[in-house]
Order: structure tokens, then sequence, then C-alpha cells
């Protein structure tokens, strides 16, 4: 099964890069990534968000999920061009990570778990659009594309909330406390606090142009640390 | 003075700084693992009391970005009020009073991280199969089973343990606690962190009080509910 697995990652590498030509030639990578997802959670009866090695991978399908239904109309382009590379990037440094077999711990039987954990890797797939908008807005100076940026992290925002909101009740039944101090939880609070500034910005002080585009490129790298970075660097209650 | 705390630079620069001082918070937690290691232990306030204010070369980001908490506290309260009392419509009631909402929202979880910091309890220890405790508040607990689930291979995969509580002696509630499933009485909830079988079985139980927990879930839905249609409403206009 391992084997299959792995041929499977390996098929996804070829698939992915079919979207340069096209972007709705990423559909069967989709599907195939989407039966690796859900025979992976079938093989454990557990979410398969358990790692770095599976939420890597979540993420790259999410992000290609994402960008097929906000790109459907682009021509070929820069979008892509980002888009594809950031997957297979993501791809192989979910294949370089080690998997976790087995079933869940029992401190994570929850829905609650699940529902913070999804919601936290959606919104973190929904930042990542809104960068590659941002690049794309500086890029060939389009007002339509900053106004997708604005859109993908105001939904990235709100998923992001409520991911956090969820994450806190579980840990309320888990622990006793729906907040601890450690760099996860802070560098959790840097992201929300960022992507505030970003909307008020935005939406009371009715800034747009660069400043605001960089603002949400620059979002997506702190993001970026929040998931790898800190579980990498620093010791928290979160593994990533 | 009232213009500096209306002033959406001020939400603005407060938000950058608070941003600055988690940063800087997040390096110094683990450096300096002997002073901010018994911060999740105790309530926040005997922690500031008893370490915090003994060692300010490392604590002083926590004190400025309570300083920034407070002053995003206000500043949000007088924003909302000002955009409360402005003129309204029907056609704009949803779009004004969402944002309203979702600040609400924002500032009980101020609210209930304050009351968790400063009421309450938190008592954490091992407690052997069979055993009697007292705990706060002339109230005692029974530990009374522990059950354990093994795989085949003799891994365990699942535990809980059999309570009673007890108050002024006489038996209030009984239950089995497992992860993610305390046993709550009142606000004081009781939960089961691990198991130990060295001397015999026991449980590493932590019972907690916290009034600032109901609280944050109110917050939490108020920030949910004001946020979908903003959501909806931003969106359709973009």
């Amino acid at each position: 099964m391992p084997f299959v697995s792995l041929s499977m990652e390996i098929l996804l590498f070829l698939l992915y890069p079919l979207a340069l030509y096209r972007l709705w030639l990423m559909l069967p990578a989709l599907a195939l990534h989407a039966v690796l997802i859900v025979s992976t959670a079938m093989k454990y009866g557990r979410i398969p968000l358990i790692g770095i090695h599976e939420t890597l991978g979540f993420l790259a399908f999410t992000i290609g999920a994402l960008a097929v239904i906000a790109g459907w109309k682009r021509n070929r382009d820069l979008f892509s061009y980002i888009i594809i590379p950031l997957i297979l990037l993501l791809l192989a440094g979910s294949i370089a990570s080690p998997a976790m077999p087995g079933a869940l711990p029992p401190v994570l039987k929850t829905l609650w778990f699940e529902l913070h954990v999804i919601l936290s890797f959606v919104s973190y797939a929904l930042f990542s659009i809104g960068a590659v908008f941002g690049i794309l807005s500086l890029f060939y100076n389009e007002e339509r594309a900053e106004n997708n940026q604005y859109r993908s992290l105001l939904l990235g925002y709100v998923l992001f909330s409520t991911a956090m909101i969820f994450g806190g009740i579980w840990a309320y039944f888990a622990w006793g406390t729906y907040w601890l101090w450690t760099p996860k939880e802070l560098w959790t609070t840097i992201v929300w606090f960022f992507y505030s500034l970003y909307l008020h910005a935005r939406l009371v002080r009715g800034w747009t142009g660069p400043k605001v585009v960089w603002m949400g490129i620059l979002g997506f790298v702190i993001v970026m640390f929040t998931y790898v970075g800190v579980g990498l660097l620093m010791k928290s209650s979160h593994e990533f | 003075m009232i213009n500096f705390f209306l002033s959406l630079k001020t939400a603005v620069w407060t938000l950058f700084v608070l941003l600055c001082l988690f940063f800087i918070g997040s390096y110094m937690l683990p450096m300096h693992r002997r002073v901010f290691g018994p911060m999740n232990n105790d309530l926040l306030f005997h922690w500031v009391r008893d370490i915090a204010a003994d060692n300010f070369w490392q604590t002083w980001w926590f004190f400025a970005a309570l300083a920034g908490l407070v002053l995003l506290t206000v500043n949000t309260i007088f924003c909302s009020i000002q955009l409360v009392r402005g003129k309204w419509s029907h056609s704009n009631f949803l779009l004004r009073i969402s944002p309203q909402v979702i600040h609400i929202g924002f500032l009980f979880i101020l609210l209930a991280h304050l009351l968790g910091a400063g009421w309450g309890y938190k008592l954490s220890g091992m407690m052997p199969e069979g055993a009697y405790a007292p705990l706060p508040e002339e109230l005692a607990l029974r530990l009374n089973k522990i059950h354990v689930q093994t795989d085949a291979f003799g891994f365990m995969t699942d535990w809980s343990v059999e309570a009673s509580l007890y108050e002024n002696n006489h038996l209030v509630k009984s239950g089995t606690l497992g992860p993610n499933s305390p046993l709550f009485y009142g606000r004081t909830g009781i939960y089961l962190k691990s198991l130990n079988f060295d001397r015999g079985p026991a449980a590493l139980l932590l019972i907690a009080k916290d009034p600032g927990a109901i609280w944050a879930l109110v917050g939490g839905v108020l920030f949910m509910l004001g946020s979908v249609p903003l959501l909806a409403l931003k969106w359709g206009k973009s």
C-alpha cells in the first residue's frame, strides 16, 4: 500500500504540470489527488490531516482546487506559472516528509479538531491564492486581480477566524483552556491581527493599490512561517 | 484626546505594534523556559504576580502587549459607539451592524481572557484508582475506576475514568471522563490528561474553573454571526 501511495504521488507530479497549458487540465490531477486523500482517510479511519506529510499534500490539493475555481476563465498566464510550481513544491515537501500511519490519538478524536484543521488549511490555501493574485496585480497592473486578492483574503480571514474558534472549543474540552501561551498560538494571533490590519486598511481606510497588494503577499509569508516554520523551529502544543 | 481613541489610525498602529510584540514574544517564550514555563499552569494573574513582575527584562513584551490590548479595546468601543450613533437606513443596516457584531464578539473574547486570567483556579495532579481528594469550594473527587482499551498488539487505543464528585460530602455528580470528554459541575471541569501505571493505576487530572470560558464562546459565536453577512455583502459589492 505505501508503494501504491508513492506511485500515485509521483503520478501527480506528471499530471499537475498539464495545467500549465490550460488551467482546467488540472482536473485529472485533482481527481487523482482526491482519490489519494480519501483512500488515506478510509485506510486509517480518520481525517487525513495528521503530520506535515498529509497536511502539505492536502494544502497542495486545496490550492489546486481553488485555483481552478478562481482562474477558470483565465488564459494561460502568470497565474498558472506560479500556482503549478507552488503545488509541486508543496507535493515535494509532502513526499519528503515522513508519513504518520495509524489511527488518531484519542485526544484528536473529535469533530472540533477535524473542523479546526480542515478550515485552517482551506484558509491557508485562500491566503496563498490571494498572494498569487497580488503578484498578478503588480505584474499586469490589473485591478481585477487586486479585487480577487481582496475576495480571497476576506473569505480566508472568515474561515481562519472560524477555525480558531473551533480550535478553542476543542482545546477547552481537551485541555481545560481555550488559549495556551505557546509560540504557535502567538503566531496564529499574528496571522489574525495581520489580516485584520489588511481588512481595516482596505475596508475602512479605503487603501488600494500596491500598498495593500504587498500586504496580501507578505501575509502569505507569515502564514507559511506559522504553518511550517514555527513547528520546525519552536516547541509548541501544535506539531505543525 | 477623544479623537485619538476614535481614530482608525490608532487601531491600525496598535495592531501593528501588537504584531511586533507577539513576534518578539514567540522568540522569548522558548528562550526563557524558567520564566514562561509556568505561564500555562496557573492563573495568569498569579504568574504575573509571582514570576513576570520579577523578570521584567524577559516579560516586558507581555506587559506592552497587555497595554496594547487595553488601547485596542478602548479604541474598538469608541469606534463602534460612533458608528452606531451615525445615521441609519434600511439599505445599509446589515452592512453597518455586522462589523459591530464582530467587534462585540472580539470584546467578549478579550473579557473572557481577563476573567480567566484573574478568577477561577487550575489544579493538576496524579490520582490513584480508588483515591478521594478534596477540591476548592467544598468539593471533593473520588476516582472510582480506570478503564483502558488496547489493540491486538497491546497498545492503548483509548482510556476513560469513572469519577464521583461530592459537595459538602454529598454526591452531586458521577460520570465517565475521557480524552476530550471532561466532567462538568457548574463551571468546574475535571479533565483526564493521561494515565500512569508505575505504582498501580493512576490518572493525571486537571481540575479547572474558568469563569471566562462561557464568554469566550459567546464572543466566538458573535464573531461568526457578524462575519457571515459581512462576507456576503462585501463579496457581492466587490
